[in-house]
């Protein structure tokens, strides 16, 4: 990018300064301007069909569609000039030919910019009275539902699946009105980043099954997040209605994910909401306060060596108040497959199903295929939920400690369990498999008389006699970047919501 | 300054109150005689509401008696009293369908705004002022409640000339 050259315009009638090759389309949007349009987005290959982004450039003959216009020294455009408004208005009157105008039953309703665009600039009434076409709808497989009638063929999801995953899966069929998205024969859309087809498209034609019927788009709160599926680390944003997880959508960082989430990772979001939850102290097998539970552990571990289980979903926070306070120990890391996103760089499901692996061997934690073997008279076992695991290695231990969102199984009665926030429910952050450390926020309530883990290690470490009581997931982080040198530098601010690389990134590169 | 009283001396005719007192005799015994009626005799006589009157809620159904509801979620969204309390399902035909609608007739006020945003013209406020019940909690009405209500229901606009012109 040494030899960018910038071009000068006028858009609207401010003054733009743009690298030369920008679309007048992506020129705008610096001026604050967003020109409608419909198939073009900027992590596909421009197609210019849908005609929708028609604007009025000084000097040109006709109307030239912005997206596929580069911009040229000295030009003028003018996006709303009567000759652009009736040429989007001609366009959106007849995309809405044969739409079935059934918003009220849509998913897409209140995010759909057909509905936007229509009444920014559309016509108010239809000029077309015979009856409107009529495809029935049909199941592409994977999460997506192709739902005919709403499609504006603008082309998204074939550029899509072609280009960025890989999988020519779907095509247009038919000519004229009766052209629809078609699927090729002996193809679904299985493969493992397909539902991103719904999110591109900006219409209700392709809708989540996952999704559909749940909520209303206006309903949704939500919060942005980090994905807490694997080790890529996808910025999210976490859709809640009612303080529970909905959906999970992808937030766009060009560093980690680009516009994408993988299946997998979109669709794992229920465990979040679970309703079994640990939601008190609890000290000898009865429910106890905070106050007795802190007490307990803390006496407990007073001149102990104890042997300490992490876990990778465990914040950066978490788990270096969990050093500080009893010591480092070993974690065990979830296997899948991985599943690559071929037409985007370094972007794939990954092996480790952890999202935060890597900070934890950053912090000094070592993986393990069984980390509760080699325990002592005093264990501490924080975020690992024990499943599959030789509990056996434990029983012969006097003070088991125990931080938990549900009760493992298989523990001995006399634990002490102290309930624990999930991911969704506190702050932090998580160190990607590159090294990139991300925040994530709160996006629901925790239960009962749960708390954000970095606050119970904080006390924890205080009533073991270590330094601790800190009062904010960003104080804890202040402290961590004080003492660590990997995240030295580094505060909430500079991390601001798409994060920064650590200073010794690549550990598991 | 010293306060003092004038008596005015005024004429026989305009002192005397016997003048006044026939002139509303005269009034009460036009009435023994005279048909017209102000009084309106509830409960046997109903008063006559007028259309645009903003009762209880009516959900409106289709032929098979089911409600016209699809559950689009704009009438709890513009609802200003937030009285409306609605989870979606979908049927066995795979139709948006209310799983439960309730109305907090309590907490309404009577605005209209359901009635109007409605795009299915199911939910109606009620041409409708009986609404007397011996439990606060008869007062949410659900939706078997408001499906089987039958009184009539509030014309937002003159069918025949819906812009008012």
């Amino acid at each position: 990018m040494a030899d960018t050259k910038l071009i000068n315009l006028t858009i609207e009638g401010r003054a733009v300064s743009v690298p030369a090759g920008t679309t007048i389309l992506e020129a705008a949007k610096t001026a604050g301007v967003l020109i409608p349009h419909y198939c073009y987005h900027p992590g596909l290959e421009i197609a210019g069909v849908c005609r929708m982004c028609l604007v009025e450039v000084e000097k040109m003959p006709k109307l030239a569609p912005s997206c596929a216009t580069t911009v040229a020294e000295g030009q003028v455009v003018n996006v709303y000039t009567q000759k652009a408004l009736d040429a989007r208005k001609g366009v959106l009157e007849l995309l809405l030919i044969n739409h079935p105008l059934d918003c009220p039953i849509c998913d897409q309703a209140g995010e759909c910019e057909l509905q936007d665009y229509t009444f920014q600039e559309g016509r108010a009434d239809s000029r077309y009275h015979e009856p409107k076409r009529f495809n029935p709808a049909e199941d592409f497989g994977g999460d997506v539902l192709y739902v005919t009638n709403r499609c504006i063929l603008c082309t998204r999801c074939v550029r899509f699946m072609g280009d960025v995953a890989g999988d020519e899966a779907l095509c247009v069929e038919e000519r004229g009105d009766r052209a629809h998205i078609g699927i090729a024969p002996n193809h679904d859309l299985s493969h493992p980043w397909a539902a991103n087809v719904v999110d591109l498209c900006p219409v209700g034609a392709l809708v989540s099954k996952d999704f559909l019927n749940k909520a209303r788009a206006w309903e949704l709160d939500r919060t942005a997040s980090v994905c807490p599926n694997c080790s890529q680390g996808c910025n999210i944003t976490l859709e809640t209605r009612d303080e529970n997880v909905v959906r999970m959508k992808p937030r766009s960082n060009d560093a980690v994910n680009h516009f994408y989430l993988c299946d997998e990772g979109r669709l794992n979001y229920s465990w979040i909401n679970r309703d079994d939850r640990l939601e008190t102290p609890v000290v000898a097998g009865k429910p106890a306060t905070w106050e007795q539970a802190l007490a307990a552990a803390g006496a407990a571990l007073k001149g102990a060596t104890a042997h300490v289980v992490a876990n990778g979903s465990l914040s950066n926070e978490a788990l270096w108040l969990l050093k500080q306070a009893v010591g480092t120990g070993k974690f065990r890391v979830a296997k899948g497959s991985e599943a690559a996103l071929t037409g985007v760089k370094d972007l794939a499901l990954r092996a480790d199903r952890t999202p935060n692996a890597t900070g934890a061997e950053m912090l000094g934690f070592t993986r393990a295929e069984q980390p509760l073997v080699g325990a002592g008279k005093v264990v501490v076992i924080a975020g690992e939920m024990c499943d599959g695991l030789d509990t056996s290695a434990i029983a012969g231990a006097t003070t088991v400690i125990v931080l938990c969102t549900v009760i493992p199984k298989s523990l001995p009665a006399n634990a002490i369990l102290l309930p624990i926030a999930n991911f969704a429910e506190e702050e932090g952050t998580f160190t990607n498999l590159r090294g990139r450390v991300q925040r994530f926020l709160q996006a629901r309530p925790a239960p009962g008389h749960a708390r954000a883990s970095w606050m119970v290690l904080s006390e924890l470490a205080a009533a073991a006699g270590k330094k601790g009581g800190y009062a904010s997931a960003e104080a804890v982080f202040a402290a961590m970047a004080g003492t660590e040198a990997t995240f030295g530098g580094m505060s909430y601010d500079s991390l601001g919501l798409k994060g920064q690389v650590a200073v010794a990134a690549g550990v598991n590169a | 300054m010293a306060i003092t009283t004038r008596v005015v001396e005024r004429p026989i005719e305009e002192a005397s109150y016997m003048r006044a007192t026939f002139k509303g005799l005269a009034l009460t015994f036009k009435h023994l005689v005279d048909p017209h009626k102000v009084t309106v005799q509830y409960p046997e006589e109903k008063w006559d509401i007028g259309p645009r009157w903003r009762g209880t809620h009516r959900m409106l159904t289709t032929e098979d008696g089911k409600a016209k509801c699809v559950a689009c979620g704009l009438c709890p969204t513009v609802c200003p009293a937030n009285c409306i309390k609605l989870v979606p399902g979908v049927d066995e035909q795979g139709n948006r369908y209310p799983v439960v609608f309730d109305i907090d007739e309590f907490r309404c006020i009577f605005c209209g705004y359901c009635q109007e945003v409605c795009p299915e013209e199911a939910i109606h406020l009620g041409r409708h002022y009986e609404n007397a019940e011996t439990d606060r909690k008869d007062f949410i009405y659900d939706l078997k409640r408001l499906t089987a209500q039958t009184h009539p229901v509030c014309e937002m606009w003159d069918p025949a000339d819906p812009r008012g012109e």
